[in-house]
Order: structure tokens, then sequence, then C-alpha cells
């Protein structure tokens, strides 16, 4: 009554059945990425809508099913008998009267298989072939069916009422001024299916009961009470099955809507509509900026510093860098200072603890190992950065996703990484030269030492004669000569041990220069393998989900 | 009429025997509870020949001061199990002097003689008194109870509610003789079947007396009630039902007892059935303050019938038909009546204006604005008999689910239940919920089916009456009201004759009236022996919940301390990092300058000193290693426990209250920084104390403690079993070198131990998210039930 149903063109069908079509695509799209995701109850209900739908747009789009619903003692049989024009389904005072569900099809060609998919019994089917009517030609299509009451005792174990409510294309709530505001109506239908104003009507049954006064009254009230229940538009028509008085007007309403041809989608988008409502729980609000879809650079490097600090790339090279400068004074050091060193008195020794040094630089001949923990953490907060906004349970999937492999990413890292990690007991080539360049300064010292000795002994003091070809090693006049000599070669030791060590370090620093950007690029490539490729499938998968959800909303 | 306060009492008993001896009787029968019948009583009945003459004899000092009052002490009673104790109650009829000679005389008279009271007080109503006799014989008091209200009398205010009323009866009837139907009620009627049947066999042989005595009783209420139509016409008529006081207080005691462990009950957790057992205690609640209770207290108020039924089925068309009058709004709105209505006859409406029943409703002369659950219309009409009050509900089945609510405790005060349907709708489901309801709780019961179309009443009475027989209903009370135009809200008078009839009955016929209340109240004290164990299962279902969902909490962080205990002692903290620091630390050579001759080699010269930097950055990164493994202990726990809690019934629910469990709290990283931190301090503490350094090696060597404190660290953590023998790994061995094993097992000892303390604090202030959460759900300790299951049991035994 307050609204009237406009008629629209045919051709204005395709259009809708395709956007239909493509919501029930993106619905089939999140029925398929759901699971684990969403709620298992709301992925059967949208699997049921999508099976309902596939079957109800296969079967004969030129028949209309409308149902006669409301509770017992409301007239549903005979508003069906009385659109009807016949006594088909049967109509009593005792109550609940119909146990069956009746149907009465106008224009019988292709509504077979419709009624089978209704699951109307044979016998209860009945049809008007249009040519006996005088002026129903206008409800062609029409297959009216006249369900069970919903809320007697009856219908508390069967559910028949409840399963057709929830298939027909456009559903007529027959009410009656008793019973209008019952409970079991609005709450468990009239409220749940709030979005299918388009194809809903409230018919007010058992008007002659009431003084027109009092039904314009009762109108009112159920009116007034559909809205709050969140039906915008009620259609309210008021009839009695008895006197005839208003049936005509439903039957006006349903020739509407019959002609239209545009029940079946109308409501199948109302149950969308409803599913969806839910569905965007689970995604963030539409205003809210969408997903990310890949991981941006900034979190990538995040994400490898955190790992490279799991692993302790700095603290390496650092290390690598002092251990060599270290060690590198026994190769290419002044050996006098090191001879020199060694005679200073060791604590350890004084505690017997002599052998530790080997341990010592046992040690530092370990491996690169990832601390676990810290990898955990690293990835952690990669997860928790991405997922600000998102759905509980898609956060988790993306950080279940992000850990799919942290156990053993400690172990790759480590193992990736010690095949660069030089190992801190290496020797260079060039140290070996220079240790012998040393021996050999030390050599000539000693050399040098040698004969500074014999032209003392020989040339100076002339402790006895020297065999003729060593002659020139006792001559006291080289003495001069040979003391330039060693302390050239000490000096050169002194020298090369500087350079070298300037040479050591400088070489140690780009060494660590280059090792640590080789850890790091092998931590980003293992990252990138183990941690973020999982996490960006997940990303992806939740961004189908969200423009899934966005595109089923319509 | 005196209670024995005042009176000397035997040494010894006086105690008992003192205005205490009504709350003795709540559950409490002790030996010394037989002397109690010292106290002062007026016994109408039951009184044997021995009970008279002790009666007489204490009463007879106090006869100067009061009325003449007679205790009972029947010979059960002092064999101290039973409470045979009565108190007898005076009441006055209208030509009832007020001074209390004149009170006294008559019950005196009846207890001299209860027989010939009986056969002179009912002629011609024999039938009833027969019929009262025949369902109750084994109830030995059904007394009167009058007592004069002392002003030093303790009973008066013990606090005992019962006593109090009873006391305060007393006053006023010294001191006026107006508003006796609304004072005069305290007696408390209260059937104890437990009780009967232990004083079975004391009184057995006195069971003929009893009975006689209660025909006195009767006979002496029919006297009263010969005078009705005078007595009512002045307001000043009293009805009572007898009932021996003690048991009535036991009752009251066990009642509020129930009440209040009830009260206490919350049922956070969202249980399968957890939302039922939330209605069940609102309901019970409601039932005890509405209608239990105050039933207890004063079972003679008037019988409430309560029109009940669905939406459009003509309640408040049927109640303005009876009252003849619109008191209650109808019309074709749904739903149509929102506050409850109550019409009773004028003497009856003061009783309900103040009474108890329904005590919580706020009392209105006009129904309000908006329908409320804290309402109730109060009309008074000629038009309806004495006695019986009819309530006009809101519906059981539409739309405005508050209406149900009230509806349904409405009909939790109900003595009687009119169940209202139409041949339109006596087969909905809700109403069939109603009925079962109906019998489930044994309540009385009278079903109108009205807005039947006469041409069609046949078919469907037949058709309904056999649904009814089918469910077992075909013996209830049944009325068929033909659709008929209503005028101004009022059906045609003939079409109600029969109901109207049937309420007539129920005023006149206080026998049945009485006998319909009790079985009401009956079946409501029944309803408790089910309802509140069921509440109290569900107390412990959530209780157990509870338990295990603590239990989640402690295994995830046990666990997690069991995992970090793990990684600082398989070497998993000595990586990465912390390796590296390590490493470096010691290839560097200066975990060798941590320790220093005390006196240098000649060669020593500038033995050259580092800085602090790689001890520092080893130090940061053990904390930094020791930190990150924690928090990941945490996180994994926390994460634990969230799952574990998810797949718990009940526990969801909770949880989306507290949002960010799922994770570590915010102040974690700060406090696991602090922790470690303290920690080390407290390591560096340790071997400075506990670190006695061999002699032989502090005369050689110097070492900085820092430094220590730092290697220690490594070893014990790093490299695992430090409590064992100093052998292995290089820190310990250098460790070992400079204190010896037993220093240093001391100390690792000590500082895993510690370590282990302040972690466990660390999650203690986690776990505490988690508590926190199950408290703020608010479920009782485990006592709650038990408190139920002894608050049932108090009440089956004061029955």
């Amino acid at each position: 009554m307050s609204s009237t149903i406009g008629i629209t063109p045919p051709s204005g069908i395709t259009p809708a059945r395709q956007g239909l079509g493509s919501r029930l695509a993106a619905l089939a799209k999140i029925v398929e990425l759901g699971p684990g995701r969403v709620d298992p109850k709301l992925l059967t209900e949208s699997g049921q809508l999508l099976l309902r739908a596939g079957d109800r747009l296969k079967l004969s789009s030129d028949h209309t099913v409308v149902a006669l619903a409301g509770g017992t003692g409301s007239g549903k049989s005979s508003l069906f008998n009385s659109v009807s024009g016949l006594d088909l389904s049967p109509t009593g005072v005792r109550r609940p009267t119909t146990a069956r569900t009746h149907a009465c099809v106008w224009g019988l060609e292709g509504a077979g298989p419709l009624l089978d998919w209704l699951q109307i019994q044979w016998r209860h089917r009945f049809a008007r072939a249009s040519a006996l009517d005088k002026g129903e030609s206008r409800l062609h299509g029409l297959i009216l069916l006249d369900l069970p009451d919903h809320d007697s005792i009856r219908a508390l174990t069967d559910t028949e009422a409840d399963r057709l409510i929830q298939v027909a294309d456009l559903i007529v709530w027959v009410l009656d001024p008793q019973k209008y505001a019952d409970a079991s109506t609005h709450r468990r239908y009239v409220t749940e299916l709030a979005g299918h104003d388009a194809v809903t009507i409230f018919v007010l049954n058992q008007a002659d009961r009431l003084a027109p006064e009092e039904l314009a009254e009762c109108v009112a009230d159920l009116e007034d009470l559909l809205r709050r229940e969140g039906v915008e538009h009620p259609t309210i028509v008021t009839t009695s099955a008895t006197t005839g008085k208003g049936v005509d007007n439903l039957k006006a309403v349903l020739a509407d809507t019959v002609a239209r041809r545009r029940a079946a989608i109308q409501r199948l988008e109302a149950d969308l509509d409803r599913l969806t409502r839910r569905l965007a729980e689970v995604v963030p609000d539409e205003d809210a900026p969408p997903p990310p879809v890949a991981i941006d650079d900034a979190r990538r490097i995040g994400l490898t510093d955190a790992l490279c600090d799991a692993v302790g790339v700095p603290a390496v090279g650092e290390a690598l860098e002092n251990v060599y400068g270290v060690r590198s004074v026994e190769w290419v050091g002044w050996p006098y200072a090191r001879w020199a060193a060694r005679l200073r008195s060791d604590p350890l020794n004084s505690l017997n603890l002599g052998d530790i040094k080997d341990e010592i630089r046992g040690l530092t001949g370990g491996a690169v190992t990832a601390q676990p923990a810290e990898v955990d953490n690293a990835i952690q907060a990669l997860a928790d950065g991405l997922t600000g906004g998102m759905h509980e349970t898609w956060q988790n999937g993306v950080r279940d996703a992000a850990r799919s492999r942290s156990a053993q990413l400690p172990q790759v890292l480590s193992e990736e990484l010690t095949e660069v990690a030089p190992s801190l007991d290496r020797v260079p080539a060039w140290w070996r030269a220079l240790l012998a360049w040393q021996y050999l300064l030390v050599l000539l010292f000693v050399a040098g030492l040698a004969w500074v000795g014999t032209a003392l002994a020989y040339g100076v003091f002339e402790v006895g004669e020297l065999p003729a070809n060593l002659e020139a090693f006792g001559d006291a006049s080289s003495l001069p000569w040979v003391g330039l000599m060693m302390v050239a070669v000490l000096g050169l030791g002194l020298l090369t041990a500087m350079a070298s060590r300037n040479f050591v370090v400088l070489g140690a620093g780009q060494e660590r220069d280059r090792l640590e950007r080789e850890m790091r690029r092998r931590v980003g490539t293992t990252a990138e393998s183990m941690v973020i490729e999982p996490v960006e499938r997940e990303l992806a998968r939740y961004n189908e989900f969200y423009t899934a959800v966005r595109s089923v909303r319509g | 009429m005196k209670s024995a306060a005042n009176r000397p009492a035997p040494p010894g008993e006086g105690d008992h025997a003192l205005g205490d001896a009504p709350r003795e009787g709540s559950g409490d029968p002790s030996p010394d509870h037989s002397e109690a019948p010292g106290e002062q009583t007026v016994t109408f009945r039951a009184i044997r020949d021995d009970d008279l003459v002790s009666v007489h004899d204490e009463a007879s000092p106090t006869a100067g001061e009061g009325p003449a009052a007679e205790g009972e002490e029947s010979p059960a009673a002092r064999g101290g199990e039973d409470e045979t104790l009565s108190n007898g109650r005076v009441f006055s009829g209208d030509g009832t002097p007020p001074g209390d000679e004149g009170l006294s005389a008559d019950p005196a008279g009846d207890a001299d003689d209860p027989e010939a009271a009986a056969e002179e007080g009912r002629p011609g109503d024999a039938e009833p008194a027969e019929d009262r006799d025949d369902q109750d014989p084994a109830v030995p008091e059904h007394d009167r109870v009058s007592r004069e209200d002392d002003p030093a009398d303790p009973a008066g205010g013990s606090g005992e509610a019962s006593g109090t009323v009873v006391a305060s009866s007393g006053e006023d009837r010294d001191e006026t003789e107006e508003g006796r139907s609304g004072d005069a009620e305290p007696a408390e009627p209260a059937e104890d079947r437990g009780e009967a049947e232990t004083d079975q066999d004391g009184i057995n042989a006195g069971e003929d007396e009893t009975a006689s005595g209660e025909d006195g009783t009767e006979a002496d209420q029919d006297e009263d009630e010969a005078g009705e139509s005078e007595a009512w016409a002045t307001g000043d008529w009293v009805r009572e039902t007898p009932l021996p006081e003690e048991v009535s207080e036991a009752l009251t005691n066990a009642l509020t007892g129930l009440r209040e462990s009830v009260t206490d009950l919350s049922f956070g957790l969202d249980l399968p059935g957890a939302e039922e057992a939330r209605r069940a205690q609102t309901e019970i609640l409601t039932q005890l303050d509405d209608y239990v209770i105050p039933r207890v207290h004063t079972s003679t108020a008037p019988a409430l019938i309560v029109i009940a039924g669905s939406t459009g089925a003509g309640k408040s068309t049927l109640l303005n038909t009876l009252a003849n009058a619109k008191v209650s709004a109808t019309g074709v709105r749904r739903p149509t009546t929102g506050t409850p209505v109550l019409a009773c006859h004028p003497d009856d409406h003061e009783w309900f204006a103040e009474g108890g029943l329904l005590g919580s409703l706020e009392r209105r002369q006009a129904p309000g604005a908006k329908p409320g659950l804290d309402g109730l219309v109060l009309v008074s009409t000629e038009r309806l008999p004495q006695g019986v009050a009819l309530l006009d509900t809101p519906d059981i089945d539409s739309v405005v689910e508050e209406h149900h609510e009230i509806a349904h405790r409405m009909l939790d005060a109900a003595d009687l239940w009119i169940f209202v349907t139409t041949a339109a709708r006596y087969a909905d489901a809700p109403a069939w919920r109603l009925l079962r309801l109906a019998k489930e709780r044994g309540a009385r019961l009278a079903i109108v089916l009205s807005r039947v179309p006469p041409k069609s009443r046949e078919v469907v009475t037949k058709h309904f009456v056999r649904m009814l027989t089918e469910y077992g209903l075909g013996e209830v009370e049944r009325f068929v009201i033909d659709e008929s135009k209503v005028v101004d809200g009022m059906l045609p008078d003939h079409e109600i004759t029969e109901l109207r009839l049937w309420l007539a009955e129920l005023s006149v016929d206080d026998q049945r009236r009485t006998q319909a209340v009790r079985a009401t109240l009956n079946g409501a004290l029944d309803s408790f022996r089910t309802r509140v164990p069921a509440l109290a299962r569900q107390l412990e279902a959530q209780v157990a919940i509870r338990g295990q969902l603590r239990g989640d909490v402690d295994a995830a962080y046990t666990a997690a301390l069991a995992e970090i205990d793990k990684a600082t002692r398989n070497g998993s903290l000595l990586r990465g990092e912390m390796l590296a620091r390590w490493q470096d630390f010691a290839g560097s050579g200066d975990l060798m300058r941590t320790l220093r001759l005390r006196k240098p080699g000649r060669f020593a010269g500038k033995a050259s000193r580092q800085g602090p930097e790689r001890l520092n950055a080893l130090k940061t990164a053990l904390r930094t290693g020791l930190e990150s493994v924690i928090v990941s202990a945490a996180q994994r726990a926390a994460e634990e426990t969230v799952s574990r809690w998810q797949h718990r019934p009940g526990a969801a629910e909770t949880l989306a209250l507290a949002p960010g469990l799922s994770r570590p709290s915010d102040e974690l990283l700060r406090r696991t920084n602090r922790t470690v931190a303290a920690w080390q301090d407290h390591l560096v503490q340790l071997i400075r104390t506990e670190g006695v350094t061999k002699r032989a090696v502090t005369r050689l060597i110097s070492f900085d403690v820092e430094s220590l404190a730092v290697i220690f660290a490594v070893g014990l953590l790093g490299y695992g079993a430090a409590e064992s023998e100093g052998k292995g790994a290089l820190p310990q061995r250098l460790l070992h070198a400079l204190f010896g094993a037993e220093s240093l097992r001391n100390i690792g000892a000590k500082a895993r131990s510690d370590l282990r303390a302040r972690i466990g604090m660390l999650f203690d202030d986690e776990t505490s998210r988690y508590i926190q959460v199950l408290d703020g759900a608010g479920i009782p300790d485990e006592s709650a039930a038990t408190r139920l299951y002894q608050a049932t049991y108090n009440l089956e035994v004061a029955r």
C-alpha cells in the first residue's frame, strides 16, 4: 500500500542479471578463499546461496514463485483459494490446517522442473490454464504456494515452511489482526529478511473483522512496526479472503511482479545483500585504505636489517676486523716485538691455564649463526606491521604465513652465511710471504751479528786467523758498514711491520665491507624466499578476498 | 500475649527460650529447642491434655502481664527432634475487643474445648474441614500466633523477619483495632512435609486431637467468616491460614539464604546454557521476591490469579468483562497491554497496594505511558469476588520481547493461572510452551478458549480438548467463550457466567482457594529442587571452565619458561650477534686483558689497555639475546593461550572483550629490558660478594668484576651447564681457575635461579592480564555452587 511497484521494461533484465552474475562469481571466490579465514557458518550459507542461485537461475525465468506464508489461522489457504478462484487447498477451523505445501501454476509450460526443485508433491500441484480464465492472463507465470504455518506446534518438527520461505521469489506474509505482531513471524523472518522489501508483501487478511477505523489503526501500527524492524518501504495490502475484498488488489500487485519477471533476481540480490553485510565484517570499512598487495621496500629492508641483527652481521664484521688485526701481528708484525711480549709473564700461565689460548684461538674459528629468538621477533615485527586494520583471522593468516618456515630459517641463514664468512683463522698468502721476509730480515740481522762478532774477534782482538776465503769477515774496517746494514735491516723489518699492519687494517676494513654486503645480500635473498614470498602469497589471497567482498557488495 | 523474653526462663534454657526460638527453627532443631515452647503461645489445636497442663502451668505466671498464653510442649517436642513447638496465633474477629483480656479469652476457651468449638463453629461447613483434615493429617501445626509486642523482646528486634512481623502485629492489636486486614496476616502457613514426617511418630497418638484441633481452628475461622459480610463491609475481617511459626521462620530463613546465594551468582562465560542460567537466576530471584517469600510470610493473602496468553487473545477484554469496567486497555493494536493490571475487590486493595506479593513492582493508578518492568496498575472493583485478584499480563508471544519477560514474571507470582487462547491460536507453539511450563511447575491452571466462532465451536473445542488430553492436560478446568462483539472493551456478560461462577466459588470456598494457593506455592518450592541445582551445575561448569582457562594460561607460560630455560642451556643463546661479539671479545685479546698481574713482569711495559667498547658490546649483545629469547617466548605463550582459549567453549566472547590478548603486553619489551639489566647488575653483585677468589690467585692476579660478570654470564647462558664442574667451556675454565669449583657452582646456581625468578615475575605480570579478563567475567568461586546446594538442602529441611 505504501509503495507501489513500478513496471520496468524487460530490457532491464539483462544487465541486472549480469550484475548478479558477477556478484555471484565474487561470492564463489569468497567461498573458495574463505575456509579458515571466515566463520564456517557464513561460508556454508554462502555456498548454499550459490547453489540456490545457480539452480534458480537455470530454471524457468518466466515463472515467479510466490509463497503465502504466515501463522496458523491467518487465512493463507483461504487467500490461496480466493486468488486461484478454486477450492484447491483445504481450509478449516482446526489448527493447524495445512500440513503440506500446495501450489497453483498459471501457465504450466516450463514450470515442472521448478516445482520439482521446490519439492512440491505431485498431488498438491494445480494448474490454471490461462485460456480458461477470464482476465487472468496477467497472472501468467505465477506459481502460488500455500505454505504450512511456521508457528504452530506442528511446525516445531516440520521445516517445510522455513525452507520454502528461504527459496521463494516473492513472499507474501499473510497476517491477521490477531496475529500481526507475533514474535514468531517478526523475529524469525521479517527482521532477518529486512532488506527484502522488493520481494516481500504484507497482507493483512481478515480485514472484515475490523471496523474501517480499526483497520486503519491496525495498518498504521503494522507499518510502524515493520519500519522499526528495518523494512524501509513495506508493501501492505489489506484483504478479506472470506468476503473477497482486497483480493483483487493483491492480484494486481502479484500481476505486476509476475509481469516484470524480476522477483527471482531481486530475491537473490536481497539474499546476497544480507550475506554481504555479514561478510563485510571480516574486511575493513570501505573508506579504509586498501590492504597492501606487496611488501614495500621499507619493510623488506626492515626485515633484512632485523635478520642481519639476528645473525649479528655487524658484529661479525667487526670481529673479523679486530681479530684480523690482532692475529696479523703474529704473521706480519715485527718479530722482535712479538718475542719481547712472550717474555712477559702471562696471567694464564700463573693459573695453569696456558692451553686456554689455543681454545680462544679455536673459538674465533667458529661459524656464523642466527639467533632463533631474534629471527622470530623479526618475523613477528614484519607481520605486525603489515596486518594493521585487518580482521583478526587474516592477521593470524599473515602471521602464520610469515612463520611458515621460521623453524628452518635460522638454520638456513647460518648455512648460507657460513659459506661466505671467512674463517677468522684464515691466513692470507701475503702474510706468509711477509713472515718469510721478516724472518729473512731476522736472518740477515743474525748474519750481521755474526759478521760483527767475527770482525770484532778476528779484526779487532785478533784471536786467531781466519781461513783465507773468509778473511773478508775479519776485516774490522767493515764494521761500520755491517752495523749500518744491521740497523737498516732492523729498520726495514719495523717499517715492513708497520706498513703491512696498515695494509692488514685496510684490507680487513675492505674485507669487512665486502663481507657485510655479501651477508646482507644473502640474508635478503633467504628472507625473500622464506618469509616474503609466503607472506605475499597470503596478502594476495587477502587482497583477492577483499576485492571479492567489495564486488559482492556491488 | 508475650514472648518468653521477659519471663524468667529456666536456667540453661533461657537463652534458647528467649525470643530466639523462631530462628532456631531454621533447620537447627537442637535438643534445647524443645524448651522453646516455654515461649508464650496461644494454641488452638493439637493440644494434648498433658500439653495443656504444662501450658497452663507455664502460662500462669504471665497471666497478669498479658493475655492468657499457652505454650505447647508435646512429648515429641521434648524428644528434641521435631519442632512441634507451635506458636498459637490469636486473631480477633470483628467483635473482639482490643484489649488483651478479650483476646485471650477466646483462644483459651477454644483451646480448652476445641471439639466443642468445632462443633459449634461449623454448622453446615463441615465438609471443607474434613477435606482439610484428609489432606493434611500429618501437618501438626496450623497454629495461630500472636505475641504481644514487648519493647524489650529480643525477638522483636532480632532481625528475624517473621518475628518482627508478628511482633508488630501484636502491637497493632494493642493499639488499634483498625487495619486488621493488613495487620493480622502474619501467621505463616507453610506446609512442611518433611517436618510432618519426622513428627509423625511423635504426634500419631495425638493425631485425633490434632485433627479436632484443626477443626477448632477452622471453626474459629468460620466463625469469623460467618460474620464475613459485616466484617468485610467494615474492612475489618481477617482470614488466616494457620501455619506453625517455626516452620515459617525456618522456611523464610531458608528462602532468604537461597535468595542470597542466588543473588551473588554471575555467569560470565558464554557456555552453552549460560544464557538460560542467567535467565533462570533472574527468574528465581524475582519469583522469590515477588511471590515465594511474601507468600510464605502471608499465605493468607487473596489468591492471585494471573491471566496469561497470546497477544490478541482477549486477556484484557476478559478482565474488563469480569471486572465489569474498563480497567485494562483493549484495542486492535498488537500487543495491547504493556503494563500488568491487577484487579481485586476493594477490600483486598490495601493488601495488594502494600503487600509483599510483586513487591518489587511500582504500584500505579493508571497504565503508565510506557510499558515497563517496574510497574503494576492496581484497580479495585466490587464486581470481583473477595479473596481472588485477577492480574492481566502482557502477552507471551508478541514482537515486544519485554512483554514475555513481564508475563513470565507475573506467572512466577501466580497462585492460579488462567490461560487464554483463541480459536485461531490454540495450536501456536508459544501457547503450548506456556502450557508445558505450567505443567512443569505444577501450577494450578484454568484454560479459556475465547473468540470461538459459534458455528465451529464444537469442532474447535473437540480438537482442542483432544490436544490437551494428548498432552496430559485433559483434566484442566476449561471455559469456552464465543466470538462476540466487544463493546467498550467488554464481552457480553453471559459469555463469562461460568468463569464468574468459578471465581465466586473460589472466593467463597476458602478451603479450595487455600489449597490452590498452597499447591502453587508447593509447586514453586518444588521447582527449586531442580532449578537451583541446575544453576549450581551451570556454575560448576563455569568454575570448571574458568579453572581450565586459568590452567591454559599457566600451561602456556610455564612452557614459555621452560623454553627460555632450554634456550639458555643448550647454547642456542650463544648465536648470532652474541657469538660474534664473544668471538670479537675473546679473539681480540680483551678476554685476556681482563686479568691483570699484580706484579707485571719486567717486560710488561705498557700493557695495552683498550677501551671498554668490546666489553660493552658483548654485554649489550648478551642482553639483547636474552631479551629476544624472553620476548619471543612470551609472544608464543600469548598466542598459545589465546588459541587454547579459542578452543574452549565460552571463552571466545570473553576474549573479544579484551583485544590484544593474543600478543604480549605493550610494556613487555621495556619490562624485559629492565629485568635483564637488573639481573646483570645482580650478577656483578653476586660475583663481588660470593666470588671468593683463591688466595693463591689473589696474590698474582687482579681482575675487573664487570668483565668477569659478563664472561660468567656468557659461560652460564651461552654454554650452559655452568653449574656442573668447571671443566669444558672456556669461560667456565677461566672462572674455575679464579674461584674454584665450589664458589663457581654457588654463583651459577644463584644467578640462574635469580634469572628464573625475575622472568617468572615478568610473566606473572603478563598472565595477570588474562586473570583480569577472567575475573572481569565475574565467575564466582567454587563455594558458590556449594552454597547453592546447601541452600536447596536447607530449604528442603525447612519444609
